[in-house]
């Protein structure tokens, strides 16, 4: 959704950054794929080593930018809310729709992101859709267009809770003003 | 404690069909589409339900392609514009 | 304890069951685009979640478990993603039903 612009980088600049800390993590992490999805076959590595080098270095070359990484700590204390959040927002949404009358105001808010982190926006945009009553609809010079199955409430605050958890779990510190 | 797992697998069954509707009223191709997005994850919960209740594993590697199959085609979908067919 | 477990898995699963019927009823009810990808995306992530945990307890092996981890969370991936695009394809009303 948001890149930012940037050549893509040469060869050797992608095998430098698989032999990197971050691109052997990288590395572990697709064979911790490979593994989960072939099962422990010895033999299956035989397709999954060239598979997954060549994951590694497909997502090397896409990324073009060289930024912030989710932290260990960050996300131990997001998934719990994530949770939480989702079985409010499933529950919310059935609530609503159960009713004999429906029971919604339809609206559309602007937010505007605080987050600098590419990754971080569109981790929260896609954060914002889990959340109860919302759903990022559009995203345009830094604002995220909210829609909301109820725009009488107060909405503002719920999304400033979740920019935050967001922010820590990139390990981002937000600057700027709390406004929409 | 199987027929209970089949049960519910025809349960989402059902109303997997129901949500199908939307794809006769639509309006919009939009609306089709999100029947069809329905159908990839309902499917996925009947998979999960019957790969136990008959014993065969490997229906979650068919519930993964679905998956992917599902991310795909809304990609596609979203990237079609107004006269890009046209020359 | 056998029974026990029985029980909270097939609670579990006849939990996230309603939650997918709330997305259909939802899909069928609601009144426009939008308010249809909040019951889509929200209810059925929910719901299949529920049902996966609920089959946890007849998972032949750890790996099994992982994959349908891993499963869930590409569904949610996808379908936050998905319904941004849908969202925003309608909002800019640059797709090809406009």
């Amino acid at each position: 959704m948001t890149t930012t612009e940037a050549p893509a980088p040469s060869a050797s600049v992608i095998a430098r950054r698989l032999v990197s800390l971050h691109g052997l993590t990288r590395l572990v992490l697709f064979a911790g794929f490979w593994l989960v999805f072939a099962g422990n076959d010895p033999q299956s590595w035989i397709i999954g080593a060239p598979a997954v080098l060549l994951a590694s270095w497909t997502a090397e070359r896409l990324s073009r930018r060289r930024g912030r990484d989710v932290t260990l700590g960050g996300l131990l204390r997001y998934i719990p809310f994530f949770l939480w959040e989702s079985i409010l927002g499933g529950t919310d949404v059935a609530k609503r729709v159960m009713r004999p009358e429906v029971d919604i105001a339809p609206g559309l808010i602007e937010y505007k992101i605080r987050l600098t982190e590419p990754g971080a926006r569109v981790f929260f945009l896609d954060s914002i859709s889990l959340l109860p009553g919302t759903l990022s609809a559009d995203y345009r010079d830094g604002i995220a267009y909210v829609h909301a199955l109820d725009a009488d409430e107060d909405l503002l605050d719920p999304l400033r809770r979740l920019e935050l958890r967001v922010a820590d779990l990139f390990g981002e510190r937000l600057g700027g003003e709390p406004d929409a | 404690m199987h027929e209970i797992l089949i049960a519910v697998a025809i349960i989402l069954l059902i109303s997997m069909s129901v949500g199908l509707i939307r794809i006769v009223i639509g309006p919009t191709p939009a609306d089709r589409m999100m029947a069809a997005q329905l159908l990839g994850t309902s499917g996925i919960g009947v998979l999960a339900l019957l790969a136990p209740a008959l014993g065969v594993p490997a229906l979650m590697d068919v519930a993964l392609i679905f998956a992917l199959l599902a991310a795909v085609s809304v990609a596609a979908f979203t990237r079609r514009r107004v006269g890009q067919d046209r020359p | 304890m056998n029974i026990l477990l029985d029980l909270l898995s097939v609670l579990l699963i006849l939990a996230g069951a309603f939650f997918f019927i709330a997305g259909t009823v939802g899909l069928l009810r609601l009144p426009d685009l939008f308010t249809r990808l909040h019951a889509l995306t929200k209810a059925d992530n929910l719901g299949l979640g529920l049902i996966m945990l609920g089959c946890v307890r007849f998972a032949p092996d750890g790996l099994y478990i992982a994959k349908m981890l891993l499963l869930w969370l590409l569904i949610m991936a996808s379908g936050a993603t998905a319904s941004h695009l849908i969202a925003k394809r309608a909002l800019r009303g640059d797709g090809e039903d406009y």
